[in-house]
């Protein structure tokens, strides 16, 4: 057993690194570190995907042919790690890890020359339509309607959290198109253009006063049948795939990690109101301790998962328990943070960004006024992309055999 | 042994809940969209159902309410998710100024009043350094900074903590003195605290007995926050279970689902001890009422919190969205669990009390 890097891996990280010293300017670090919201604004990512993309490590989970880096998942792991520490922006994930992949794997020679390049350079944005008002952990029970009329696709329906819809020239979506049998066996995979008539995009505002998500109807809007992705019927099989990279196929315990170190940093600055800094008070230094033990944890069981990759092993229902923890572990991060603040922890601000000329004013520090916003839509951690019962039956079933 | 209301307590929840049967998240944000986020009118109204005349006694011109009554209207606002700031203004305001000729317009709802406390970098501590006093003529003249001064955007009045050689003394500020400065800033429950700037602002001379009463007077204002609470948790709590019955995924309600029931089940443990926690406090022997409170608001604010995660976590999607009382409820609870000291520090002042 070792966890040690080869010359080579070494050599790559240290690559990564230089490069990560010398791109990153401090816009993107401020908007990267200053965004509560889980994804980072296109304002941000669009200028951060076009160095990834010019250098070639932007597309990390897609085939070298269609202009993935080739790297083994020990690299992709490193990558990762070393934009978590240097606080790279998030990317739009929706088109560069969900939709990107599908088409990959699923798309045919037409629509990976026509979607790929232009998800590379950030020419379409993507966002996701799966849940609905009546469907959220009962996916299957989708109701969105696409009923074939010649050469096209007419869609009625609604679609909830879409995420960044309001940005958003595309979207992907499991629509139903086969109302007969089984209800998994009559949903479709349609990547439909946002922008017609068809389609509306009603904001909502979440309890942290981001506007991250949307609702998005469908009222008669169109797509052409060559915008489906696999066969009629094949929707189900094509979104289990997709939600499993959804899931897994990035790691979270760096990530993590840096915000543990960022906490024990800022306790050493902040009062404790009794007795010299907080990070003195028994109560925050135990409650460090506690997730730096179970993160580091929780990072080894990541290696071990990547160990496994590498040797070719397909990581499968493990993806579950990553979510599932990484998710937990986020939100108790995410609680103590706002408990080091005092009274300035309780500031909520209204307007974003909270980056850049129009931020507003902080109370006590900015991360003072960033924690309330990202503790409360850090709520959704363990909601979306399967919530934590959706998770925890996955994982009795498939890997407990309950 | 009997835990039933009595007339009048039973009197003063009815009047609550008339007062807020229209209380829902339209009405929240339209209030909270007024200027200062507050509805002066909406003030006068409770105001004038007695509710704050509740927390007075009777020689400042109040009903001299008990500990008891007042919590059965703090539980009885929180259960209703009204975002009139009975607990800060209200209860607070009246007791900080009992004594005092100002008293009576507090009373009344025509003078609102904010309770200017916390400064900068001192966490939770109460006594005043840096907002400081000194004599001047026949009176004195204060300097310094607070914040964190809920409501202090739609104050007539700031009574504040001050740092008077050394010991901490309460002075009455009007709103519009010369050298008061007012910067607004959003706070979790949607309200709007204050950054309060006091530049050689002449006042008279400190509240008479503010100093010595103040250590009760909040740790009754951590009771009040405790009792609201446990009614925030219980609306939170009571419209989870409603949801559950009847949001249906794979065919059936959530609530018929074996782990949303065990979940349920969590929360109510906690509910009902919330409560009974609540009954205890208020029936604790005086000697022992300052330690019983730390533990009581320790044990509900740890509490709260628990049962607002599980009402989002149960609730989904919507949960997380500013579109439900489920986030609204949160949010109060945040700013509860941490006012005068946070569930941390409220154990450890139970835990170190003689």
């Amino acid at each position: 057993m070792d966890v040690n890097f080869s010359a080579d891996d070494l050599a790559f990280q240290a690559e990564v690194r230089a490069f990560l010293a010398e791109k990153l300017n401090p816009r993107l670090q401020e908007g990267a570190a200053n965004t509560p919201s889980v994804f980072t604004e296109p304002d941000i990512t669009r200028e951060w995907q076009s160095i990834l993309h010019q250098k070639g490590w932007l597309a990390t989970s897609w085939p070298e042919e269609y202009g993935g880096p080739g790297w083994t998942p020990t690299q992709k792991y490193l990558f990762e790690k070393e934009c978590a520490i240097a606080r790279a922006p998030s990317l739009p994930i929706l088109g560069l890890r969900l939709v990107g992949p599908v088409i990959c794997k699923f798309g045919t020679a037409e629509q990976k020359a026509h979607f790929l390049p232009r998800i590379l350079s950030g020419e379409d944005y993507w966002c996701q339509g799966y849940s609905e008002p009546g469907s959220g952990s009962d996916l299957a029970s989708l109701k969105t309607r696409a009923i074939r009329q010649g050469d096209k696709y007419v869609v009625n329906g609604s679609k909830m959290w879409t995420t960044h819809a309001h940005h958003a020239n595309w979207i992907f979506a499991l629509v139903r198109t086969d109302t007969e049998g089984k209800k998994q066996e009559g949903i479709s995979f349609l990547l439909i253009p946002m922008e017609q008539p068809g389609v509306t995009v009603t904001p909502i505002i979440t309890m942290g006063n981001d506007h991250e998500v949307n609702a998005t109807f469908f009222d008669n809007a169109e797509t052409g049948v060559e915008n489906r992705v696999g066969e009629e019927g094949q929707g189900w099989t094509i979104a289990k795939y997709l939600l499993e990279n959804e899931r897994g196929g990035s790691c979270a315990a760096p990530s993590l990690l840096a915000a543990i170190d960022r906490i024990e940093e800022l306790a050493k600055g902040l009062p404790s109101g009794v007795n010299g800094a907080l990070i003195h008070d028994p109560v925050i230094a135990q409650r460090i301790a506690r997730l730096r033990l179970e993160t580091q944890a929780f990072e080894t069981t990541e290696l071990r998962i990547i160990a496994e990759l590498i040797k070719g092993r397909p990581a499968g229902p493990q993806t579950s328990l990553v979510k599932l923890i990484s998710s937990n572990l986020r939100q108790s991060i995410q609680e103590l943070k706002v408990d080091l603040f005092g009274y300035d922890g309780l500031q909520l601000p209204v307007t974003r960004p909270l980056y850049g000329n129009d931020a507003p004013e902080p109370i006590g520090s900015r991360a003072a006024q960033l924690a309330m916003p990202a503790y409360l839509n850090g709520r959704a951690y363990t909601i979306f992309g399967g919530s934590n019962e959706v998770q925890r039956t996955i994982i009795a079933k498939q890997v407990l055999g309950l | 042994m009997n835990f039933d209301l009595d007339e009048n307590q039973s009197l003063f929840k009815a009047a609550v809940e008339r007062f807020s049967l229209n209380a829902d998240v339209l009405t929240r944000h339209r209030t909270r969209a007024l200027a200062g986020g507050f509805d002066r009118i909406r003030w006068k109204e409770l105001a004038d159902l007695g509710l704050i005349a509740l927390a007075a006694s009777e020689k400042d011109g109040g009903l001299g309410g008990s500990m008891h009554d007042c919590a059965v209207v703090a539980q009885a606002l929180g259960n209703s998710q009204t975002v009139e700031p009975w607990l800060e203004c209200g209860f607070l305001g009246a007791r900080l100024l009992s004594g005092t000729s100002m008293a009576e317009q507090v009373i009344s709802g025509e003078t609102v009043v904010a309770f200017a406390f916390a400064e900068a970098g001192r966490r939770f501590a109460l006594d005043a350094v840096n907002m400081r006093a000194r004599k001047a003529g026949g009176g004195y003249v204060l300097n310094g900074e607070k914040e964190f001064v809920l409501n202090g955007a739609v104050a007539d009045l700031f009574v504040v903590t001050v740092n008077l050689d050394g010991v901490t003394a309460l002075f009455a500020v009007p709103a519009n003195a010369a050298g008061v400065d007012v910067k607004p800033y959003p706070v979790v429950d949607g309200s709007f605290a204050i950054i309060l700037t006091l530049r050689d602002v002449a006042v008279d001379a400190p509240l008479a007995g503010g100093a010595e009463r103040l250590s009760g007077v909040i740790s009754d204002t951590r009771l009040m926050a405790s009792a609201e609470m446990v009614g925030h948790a219980q609306r939170l709590f009571d419209d989870t279970l409603n949801y559950v019955k009847t949001r249906e995924q794979f065919g059936q309600p959530l609530g018929r689902f074996q782990v949303i029931q065990h979940n349920m089940v969590g929360g109510y443990e906690k509910v009902e001890l919330m409560q009974s926690a609540l009954y205890r406090a208020l029936l604790a022997p005086p000697a022992n009422l300052h330690k019983e409170i730390s533990g009581l608001k320790a044990f509900v604010g740890t509490a709260a919190i628990e049962v607002a995660h599980l009402a989002v976590q149960m609730h989904g999607g919507m949960g997380t969205t500013d579109e439900l009382g489920i986030g609204h409820g949160l949010k109060r609870i945040m700013l509860l669990s941490k006012l005068f000291g946070d569930p941390a520090s409220d154990l450890a002042a139970y835990a170190m009390a003689a």
